[in-house]
């Protein structure tokens, strides 16, 4: 009876840690309260890029290549202290697991920025930042197939807004 | 007390006919000290692990967690806008928290180069 718990046990912890991903950690924090969460699916991201050239601030910025290329948004918002640490050791386990190189690192002022792309050199195939304050943890997971250039060019225009 | 020739001379029902009129006597205890045996035997028969009754079961289960896994379709959480448009704008907000983050490191890159060139102006400033 005890190695039948230890076999269940061990394999609910390979059960869990193989679902480990943006839309698992996204289910699983949702629905808490003080968190705000956006997903935005692929049939969404193949609807919104037959929007003709979308206007970003005063310029005419070409999104949709980088639209079509989505196939998932995962956003999540927390301000409730009770899941704030739970919700960022998922998402370290989850870049931990994944192939994700660090982007970027920024702390200040009591806020860590950390910033993850997992990719070659021309495509990136997952985005993911994980930013942590005091009180609050924003997570945002972005999947795809986007070209690193047009990814970067974006970024580098919401940048200069 | 018979010699080993005569012995040999008897015939078998004779000698069944001696055995059966000379018991051989029992050791004292040898019923309870076989009966002891026997309990412990059993005791050991049950406290030993039978991996057979488990394993099968074990092995089911797994297989059909892992066909389960695979096979069921995976649920996806619901889409949170139904009008593309608004879905757009949420992305273009997303982007633009990524970018803000982004400048927060930017910023802090330029002032540590600020502070990185002040020695090398000072010098600068000096020699002329």
């Amino acid at each position: 009876m005890k190695r039948i718990i230890i076999l269940f046990a061990a394999l609910l912890l390979t059960f869990s840690a193989f679902a480990q991903n943006g839309k698992s950690i996204y289910q699983k924090y949702s629905d808490a309260e003080n968190v705000s969460a956006v997903y935005v699916s692929p049939a969404m991201f193949r609807m919104i890029g037959r929007i003709p050239d979308l206007e970003v601030g005063e310029e005419n910025v070409n999104f949709s290549s980088i639209i079509r290329s989505l196939t998932g948004l995962y956003i999540l918002n927390s301000e409730n202290a009770s899941i704030n640490s739970a919700l960022r050791a998922d998402a370290e386990r989850f870049i931990n697991a994944g192939k994700y190189e660090l982007l970027m690192e920024a702390k200040n002022d009591g806020e860590v920025v950390r910033m993850f792309t997992m990719g070659n050199d021309k495509t990136i195939e997952g985005f993911v930042m994980l930013s942590a304050e005091p009180d609050e943890v924003t997570f945002i997971c972005l999947d795809g197939q986007m070209s690193r250039k047009a990814f970067d060019e974006l970024l580098a225009t919401q940048m200069n807004k | 007390m018979k010699t080993l020739e005569e012995i040999e001379n008897l015939s078998l029902e004779e000698l069944e006919q001696k055995a059966a009129e000379t018991a051989a006597p029992v050791p004292d205890g040898l019923e309870r000290r076989l009966r002891e045996a026997l309990a412990a035997r059993e005791l050991a028969e049950a406290a030993r692990p039978r991996p057979a009754r488990w394993i099968p079961y074990a092995s089911l289960a797994v297989a059909a967690a892992a066909a389960a896994l695979v096979a069921l379709p995976q649920r996806g959480p619901k889409d949170t806008f139904d009008d593309p448009l608004l879905a757009y704008a949420e992305v273009e907000k997303a982007f633009q928290t990524i970018s803000d983050k982004m400048s927060v490191g930017m910023d802090i890159v330029r002032e540590a180069e600020q502070t990185a060139d002040m020695p090398y102006n000072t010098l600068n400033k000096i020699q002329k």
